[in-house]
């Protein structure tokens, strides 16, 4: 994996045509977005189910989930920095990433849409902007958390080299934190786009106050085709959408994913596919795109960006005080934070008061009946997909063969946005006889199954060679093996699995609960119909209420239940020992 | 007088555990760098010589005292000084080249500069036709190579060496010497002083102008001795191998008092001696060496001959010497009649020896009070190191208690649980 020579050829080459029908996309997508943005307020834009339409609804939905994922990213890396470097900042984020973390995201839309259009009231730049903050919203946390653990685990003498040698904070971000990070936030990247499909194809058509709200996009399209029984654009809407997801996977995911195993830290990684995708060779071997990078970078310099910000003159840091820091400023500092704390809190317990008093008794038995009905059906989803994905994961991850077929594929199945097909499954359900209550449970594992499944296969991955060949010139019997050697070696990565299945599995029963299809609403008791329901009919001390207490149970299980899991699969069955 | 580079006055300095202990590793330094001169600073581990390394250059704040550069405080990162580091702090995702280079980048030299003095650098140190290369595909002499040149390349007036050769075997270490010595004398890339950290005997020796030896709890300065000896040394002539015999024999005066400190009762009611961090199989190794050897060694003949750390032999026969299994009159160590018993038992007479002795121990006696003293025979780690704190105050507990789980592990003294983190007993069954 050496460096390629740009090869001067004569005329256009395929990689310079790849290039420009990218660039065009890009300003094709521009403008488009743009114009959207820019147009008269539509809260409910008409959506037409004709194929011609549908590109350009993929390519809103695309640029909707990019700029999301855009902010997402530089807000995990500004937010990361801050709470690695100081130690003030550290005890602040934290918490307030962990609270992130656990928000029911969907439930703060209703607030967020109104407050938004208020601001806007003349085009869609608030109703656009409220999807895009939703969309940031469930992908920034993990990025957040993954840059801030890749920074704090830089070793001590290669922050020191950097010290001696004199780089500045800027250079040291791009040449040392952000490479030793890389990796890390490239699997996470791949994570939070995930993650972002599923909110934003919810967030595309909803209802609000009775009113019905759609953006144009992939997400509106299916609701239309579903709602119209139009199989044809049913189908197709999902073709566009897998499409869309096919194409990101080649086009930038697997590039990064290529470019970032360069900043591996172990270096028995050379064994890894050598392969060169196709999009890495295109930025080597492309001309046009040479020229546009050079082009780009002149800019930059005549802009004295270049000189002021990455040849900064050597200037040494100051030495880290260890025990200097004045009691007095970090004294003013706290009073200062806490009586802001305490105005705000103020302010927001007494206008929850406020909406909490208009709770009935029978709304507030509803509330507490509801989540515990949800609380069943979220872990009888992780019971379920636990059941399956072990087994299966176990066998495709220890088996390179069938790891190198089924990992893309699970990675974009994982990708595609279940809300989208709920409508269609929840019909076929019914075909069967399945009720909605336990309907709402298998909509639920569907959106979740797929986190669990890729950690498993994750820790089969890593299954000591050493161990599994013992055990067979051993010959431990197959059940003593499975609970000897392969259940103590995923266990780790299945914890890291139900974690994130979990809090998605809460977040899904705000849209699994709670279905409108062909003009009718389905719904079943449990606090995430609970949630839509409240939203739909601007019931909001309701609303507020069944966010608190879902809020406070993921809080609480994840404190009680999955950081004590954690903390005792790290101990029990640590991963260095492999 | 020359003006010094750089001085320490009276720095002290404590480190702040996670475990919220507050451990003082340097007392009332004094130092001065000269131009033109190779310092060593020498002392066996725990004498915080790392860690006045990083108040010299910069990294680090002292608790109390003060920093000189030119007779002026230090308040920044020091601008003369660059470092070589024991693991190399290379960056594996850029080449060799580019590993030295980033040693400019924040230098205002134009690019041809600084392409220019990096390919000089690399022809001096000789890794030249390893530009292109990783770190994962270099050698660890070749990677400590690029740390070097890396250094070198910025032209600093002094340069720190962290344990540089540590971490390398014995021939390569032998020749990477060498060649700094080469460049410090020809006086190349504008350095002007050296100073070395080390645990190495033999490589302060060869390459000390001025040798600083430490001792530890908390690290002082136990001595500073000249060594005018001509370069490049030979090391089989009289006077140098006179010189490492001297400075063996106050290491191991430092490690293995033969007239123990006096401490004020007052301050040490049970007179606790802190267990140095020795593996237990390790002191049995070194039972069965001595007994090989007609049961009487020279400790610095022994360390030669396994090519292995002096001061870790030291440290085994210290630990042996405490459970009364050896004598240490001056270097040699000799069997004790326990001892000899021991290497001749079989496992399990020797577990029973190893019981014997660990209960003699002060600190044993202590923990089994304690932990026989609660009802359920047991005692949770955290209580266990408080204990150890408190009776041990300058070491670190944890380290001091790990050692003390191992080699009461061994003997049965008591058992540990690591999912409980409890020292325990077994509760006695009655019917046996």
């Amino acid at each position: 994996m050496k460096t390629y020579g740009i090869y001067k050829r004569q005329g256009l080459s395929l990689y310079d045509l790849t290039a420009i029908i990218c660039i065009a996309f890009l300003l094709y997508g521009v403008i488009a977005t743009a114009k959207r943005w820019s147009g008269d307020l539509t809260p409910s834009a008409p959506i037409s189910l004709s194929l011609k339409e549908l590109p350009l609804y993929a390519v809103y939905s695309l640029f909707r989930a990019s700029i999301a994922y855009i902010l997402s990213f530089i807000f995990a890396i500004v937010v990361g920095y801050a709470a690695a470097k100081n130690k003030m900042a550290e005890k602040i984020i934290l918490p307030l990433l962990d609270i992130g973390q656990s928000l029911p995201v969907l439930g703060f839309l209703p607030g967020l849409v109104l407050g938004l259009i208020a601001l806007f009231p003349k085009n869609n730049f608030g109703l656009e902007l409220a999807c895009i903050i939703m969309i940031f919203t469930s992908q920034t946390w993990n990025m957040c958390f993954s840059f801030y653990s890749s920074v704090k685990a830089v070793p001590e003498s290669i922050q020191e080299m950097g010290t001696i040698v004199g780089l500045s904070r800027i250079q040291r971000l791009f040449k040392i934190e952000l490479p030793y990070s890389a990796t890390g936030l490239a699997w996470n990247s791949l994570v939070s786009m995930a993650g972002g499909w599923f909110f934003l194809t919810v967030c595309e058509a909803f209802t609000l106050e009775n009113k019905n709200f759609r953006l144009p996009g992939l997400g509106s399209y299916m609701a239309i085709a579903i709602e119209n029984g139009n199989t044809q654009a049913i189908f197709f809407g999902i073709v566009a959408m897998l499409a869309v997801i096919i194409l990101m996977d080649f086009v930038i995911w697997r590039p990064i994913i290529a470019w970032t195993s360069k900043f591996q830290l172990d270096n028995s990684s050379e064994s890894s596919s050598t392969e060169i995708p196709f999009m890495s060779l295109l930025l080597k071997e492309s001309p046009v795109v040479q020229e546009l990078l050079n082009f780009l970078k002149n800019i930059f310099s005549r802009l004295g960006f270049y000189s002021s910000f990455f040849n900064k003159k050597y200037k040494p840091l100051k030495i880290a005080q260890q025990y200097k820091s004045s009691p007095k400023k970090i004294y003013l500092i706290k009073v200062i934070l806490i009586s802001i704390l305490c105005v705000l809190s103020f302010t927001v317990v007494g206008k929850i008061y406020a909406l909490l008093i208009t709770l009935t008794k029978r709304e507030i038995s509803l509330i507490f009946i509801g989540s515990f009905y949800t609380f069943l059906r979220v872990f009888a989803a992780l019971a379920i997909a636990s059941l399956w994905t072990i087994p299966i994961g176990i066998f495709i991850g220890s088996s390179p063969k069938w790891t190198r077929i089924f990992q893309p594929i699970i990675q974009i199945i994982a990708s595609f946005p279940a809300p989208m097909i709920f409508p269609l499954v929840l019909i076929i359900l019914q075909f069967f006889g399945i009720r909605m209550g336990a309907g709402a449970c298998f909509l639920m594992l569907i959106g979740v199954q797929w986190y669990l499944l890729f950690n498993v296969l994750a820790g089969a991955i890593g299954i000591s060679h050493q161990l599994r060949d013992s055990f067979r010139l051993m010959g431990v019997s197959k059940k003593q093996t499975w609970l000897k050697l392969y259940l103590p070696s995923i266990f780790p990565s299945l914890v890291t699995g139900w974690i994130a299945a979990a809090g998605s599995a809460w977040n899904a029963s705000i849209v699994a609960e709670y279905i409108q299809s062909q003009g009718t609403t389905l719904s079943t008791l449990g606090l995430g119909a609970l949630i839509s329901d409240a939203t739909a009919k601007a019931n909001y001390g309701v609303l507020t209420a069944s966010l608190l207490l879902m809020i406070g149970i993921v809080i609480i299980t994840n404190r009680l239940l999955w950081q004590p899991l954690l903390q005792f699969s790290e101990n029990r069955f640590p991963m260095e020992q492999r | 007088m020359i003006n010094p580079l750089l001085e320490l006055k009276d720095i002290s300095h404590s480190f702040l555990l996670n475990s919220g202990q507050n451990i003082k590793v340097l007392q009332n330094i004094q130092l001065t760098i000269v131009p033109n001169e190779i310092l060593v600073i020498l002392g066996p581990s725990g004498s915080g010589k790392s860690t006045i390394l990083r108040i010299l250059a910069g990294l680090l704040a002292p608790t109390y005292g003060k920093v000189f550069s030119h007779e002026k405080i230090l308040q920044t990162a020091n601008p003369e000084v660059s470092m070589v580091f024991q693991n190399f702090a290379l960056l594996p995702w850029l080449t060799a080249w580019e590993n030295i280079y980033i040693g400019l980048d924040s230098s205002a030299l134009s690019k041809e500069e600084k392409e220019l003095r990096t390919k000089k650098i690399i022809t001096m140190v000789g890794l030249g036709g390893f530009e292109e290369a990783y770190p994962r595909e270099l050698s660890g002499g070749m990677k400590q190579k690029v740390g070097l040149a890396r250094a070198l390349v910025m032209q600093r007036p002094i340069l720190f060496l962290d344990e540089p050769f540590s971490a390398l075997d014995v021939l390569t270490a032998e020749s990477l010497r060498r060649e700094v010595l080469n460049v410090w004398k020809k006086k190349e890339a504008s350095l002007q002083s050296l100073v070395l950290v080390t645990h190495n005997i033999h490589e302060a020796a060869l390459m000390g102008g001025r040798i600083i030896v430490l001792g530890t709890n908390p690290g002082h300065i136990r001595l500073n001795i000249k060594n005018d000896l001509p370069y490049p040394r030979d090391e089989k002539s009289s006077a140098f191998k006179t010189l490492v015999e001297n400075i063996h024999d106050i290491i191991t005066e430092v490690i293995i008092p033969d007239t123990p400190e006096w401490v004020p009762p007052a301050l040490a009611p049970h007179s606790v001696e802190a267990v140095p961090p020795v593996n237990i199989n390790e002191i049995l190794g070194l039972l069965e060496l001595v007994a090989s050897n007609n049961g009487r060694v020279d400790a610095f003949a022994l360390a030669q001959k396994l090519m292995k750390d002096s001061v870790q032999i030291l440290l085994m026969a210290k630990a042996a010497e405490l459970l009364d299994l050896v004598d240490t009159p001056k270097n040699s160590i000799v069997l004790t009649e326990v001892g000899k018993k021991l290497v001749q038992g079989d496992s399990n007479e020797k577990k029973q020896i190893i019981q014997n002795a660990l209960m003699q121990l002060k600190l044993t006696q202590i923990l089994l009070e304690k932990i026989e003293g609660n009802p359920n025979l047991s005692l949770s780690y955290e209580s266990g190191a408080e204990l150890v704190h408190e009776l041990l105050p300058n070491e670190n507990s944890e380290k001091v208690l790990d050692t003390m789980i191992q080699w009461c592990r061994y003997g049965e003294v008591f058992n540990y649980n690591d999912n409980t983190k409890a020292l325990y007993k077994d509760i006695p069954e009655k019917n046996t």
